[in-house]
């Protein structure tokens, strides 16, 4: 049983890692990008799910942590001259800085006060970012905004174009797929470790974990903080992507729907789930898009109606589903 | 009369006169009004049902977008609270039957999940019917001030803060005098006490739930008529709310309205050195400041160490 289940992870990464070898002669290498941000949005989905799954602290803000890193990248490769992806971990440990700056006040309570936290922290930082560089003028860092822009404002910032940008698309295809083996090797250690056994003790009864000894706000903020530079790792992937970021569609507050969406969607708080949870979304949500339909005569795009599907999605899944699609799968075997 | 303030180095040296004080004191006081009607709402939901309500500022926008419209149809702003909030109050009543009865038996997550959920549906909705085009009420009526020596005071900020004050007291006159407000507050002392005395708890949450939204729906009115409003408004609000019920502590009114003054003023004064832009800030910046000093809140110091 176990090994048939190493075959299957196997054979999903030897597929993934070939798509590129035969995306051009498919569909001119779309294939390829859309693989590039299904694998980027697996890694976001696992990561969220260790604070919101495995720990069961919900953030409606880890969107937050994602821009960070894309802006860390940027700022340091336009900075140093060094290439983007030395950035990588830099971006990481920023978010994780500021993850823990304010989860460790919000989580050492019981309460919902951490996600609702969550809900602030997205806007304020987005308001900070977009007005950084006005702030930073006339004051004593005023060197860092005078011969260029810090964080570009509204205007945004780009990346200084690497010499051979296929080549560039190809590496970072790569390292992605690494980064999400990484990723999800990390849940898994998680999962079957001290560690998680400890995050899941204190979502099930934080007081009776804490009689036995275990050290809630200790773990939750641990947990934070692994999630928070996982987040920030992709976020500096994406930067590196696209090369052109702005404040307000970096921090803008989808992606932090998308990350509570994704793992709900699959299976929060199990190992699998929040990888197929992102998967579908992503694919979903890639040909649907510019998906319209006739509703009482009037024409619908259902791009207008995203976040109301997705509002919908999680209300039926709370209420008949808290499983997700892992759960219903279970179920149906069972049958 | 003159305060000085020094932030980081002497080029930000703001003088403030004394008429400008009073009047960015007045301004909180107003806007303190407003403020502790909002967060009752929450706080009420939060402290009978032990659910944190995220559709709070789903009602706040749609309650504002229900005034806007009602006033395009020629129904006055200041009337339409008295549509809009039996509305919400029936709404949350049905939602309570329907849905939430079954919410409340599910862990903690299962509510903020669901709740984000309905509030993603209330905002796609009123894209869908209002466009995301920024809405804002003005007449004459609304632009009137009242000048009192060196006060300045817009009528429709007076209007608002008395409605806020009125809708709050007569609420504490209907926790504290009636069987079904003192039920409510038994239910949010102790459940189990409450249905062993023989207390008829569907029904009582029912109640308190549709209040909690009634209230939201009518914070939601009194700030269409100063606030310009889109889709996504609300959001800060909701955070704005939670900071102040944090400040005040859950079991008590006078911690609300403490709460909302501290806000409220914060955020006024903050102005004076900071961009008008970073405003929302303030409550987060506060927040954080109060879970990391005084995690029981404003009334825990006056109280003394619980």
């Amino acid at each position: 049983m176990k090994n048939r289940k190493n075959l299957y992870v196997l054979g999903g990464i030897a597929l993934l890692a070939i798509i590129p070898l035969i995306a051009k002669t498919i569909d001119n290498g779309y294939l390829q990008t859309l693989t590039f941000f299904v694998m980027m949005f697996v890694s976001m989905s696992v990561a969220w799910n260790i604070i919101g799954g495995y720990a069961g602290q919900i953030s409606f803000g880890h969107g937050t942590f994602w821009g960070l890193g894309a802006f860390t990248t940027a700022i340091f490769a336009i900075r140093t001259g060094l290439p983007a992806w030395l950035a990588m971990p830099i971006g990481g440990l920023v978010a994780m800085l500021y993850g823990m700056s304010w989860g460790y006040p919000t989580l050492r309570l019981r309460g919902p006060y951490f996600a609702i936290a969550t809900i602030g922290i997205g806007e304020a930082t987005r308001l900070i970012m977009l007005n950084l560089d006005q702030l930073l003028k006339n004051s004593p860092l005023d060197w860092l905004v005078k011969d260029k822009p810090f964080t570009g404002g509204a205007s945004g910032l780009i990346l200084p174009s690497p010499n051979d940008f296929q080549a560039n698309q190809l590496l970072l295809f790569y390292i992605c797929l690494g980064f999400m083996i990484l990723t999800i090797a990390i849940s898994a250690w998680i999962n079957n470790s001290r560690f998680g056994l400890a995050l899941r003790a204190v979502n099930m009864d934080q007081e009776a974990a804490e009689t036995l000894g275990v050290s809630a706000s200790r773990y939750k903020v641990l947990a934070l903080m692994v999630s928070a530079f996982l987040v920030g790792v992709a976020g500096s992937l994406y930067a590196q992507y696209v090369l052109f970021i702005d404040a307000r569609e970096v921090f803008s507050f989808s992606n932090s729907i998308a990350m509570v969406l994704m793992p709900t969607v699959g299976g929060i708080g199990t190992l699998w789930g929040p990888a197929l949870g992102a998967l579908v979304f992503k694919v979903a949500d890639d040909r649907l898009s510019s998906a319209r339909f006739m509703l009482g005569g009037m024409q619908i795009n259902l791009g207008d109606v995203n976040l109301m599907l997705y509002g919908l999605l999680l209300v039926l899944i709370i209420l008949f589903e808290p499983g997700g699609v892992l759960g219903l799968l279970k179920r149906l075997r069972k049958k | 009369m003159c305060f000085q303030i020094s932030i980081l180095n002497s080029q930000f040296q703001i003088l403030m006169s004394f008429d400008t004080f009073l009047n960015l004191f007045a301004a909180s006081i107003l806007t303190a009004g407003l403020y502790a009607t909002m967060s009752y709402g929450l706080a009420l939901i939060y402290g009978v049902m032990k659910l944190t309500n995220l559709s709070h500022a789903g009602v706040l926008m749609l309650a504002a977008y229900g005034t806007y419209w009602l006033n395009t149809l020629g129904i006055s702003p200041y009337l339409a609270p008295f549509i809009v909030v039996p509305l919400w109050f029936g709404i949350g009543i049905v939602w309570q039957h329907t849905l939430v009865k079954r919410i409340m038996l599910m862990p903690p997550i299962a509510s903020l999940l669901f709740f984000f959920g309905i509030w993603l549906i209330m905002q796609n909705f009123a894209y869908l019917v209002f466009k995301s085009d920024i809405r804002s009420i003005t007449n004459e009526a609304t632009l009137l001030t009242y000048k009192l020596g060196p006060l300045v005071l817009s009528q429709n900020r007076l209007i608002v803060f008395f409605a806020g004050i009125t809708a709050l007291v007569s609420l504490q006159l209907f926790l504290t005098r009636t069987y079904q407000g003192r039920a409510i507050r038994a239910l949010a002392a102790d459940a189990e006490a409450a249905r062993l005395s023989g207390i008829d708890t569907d029904r009582i949450s029912a109640l308190a739930f549709g209040l909690g939204i009634a209230l939201a729906a009518f914070a939601g009115c009194l700030m269409a008529l100063i606030f310009a409003f889109d889709p996504e408004f609300g959001r800060s609000h909701l955070l704005k709310s939670f900071c102040i019920v944090v400040l005040g502590g859950l079991e008590s009114f006078v911690g609300v309205a403490l709460g909302a003054i501290m806000l409220a003023l914060a955020e006024n004064f903050s102005i004076q050195f900071m961009p008008a832009a970073l405003q929302d800030m303030v409550s987060f910046v506060l927040l954080v400041i109060v879970l990391l000093t005084i995690p029981n809140g404003l009334m825990s110091l006056l109280k003394g160490k619980k």
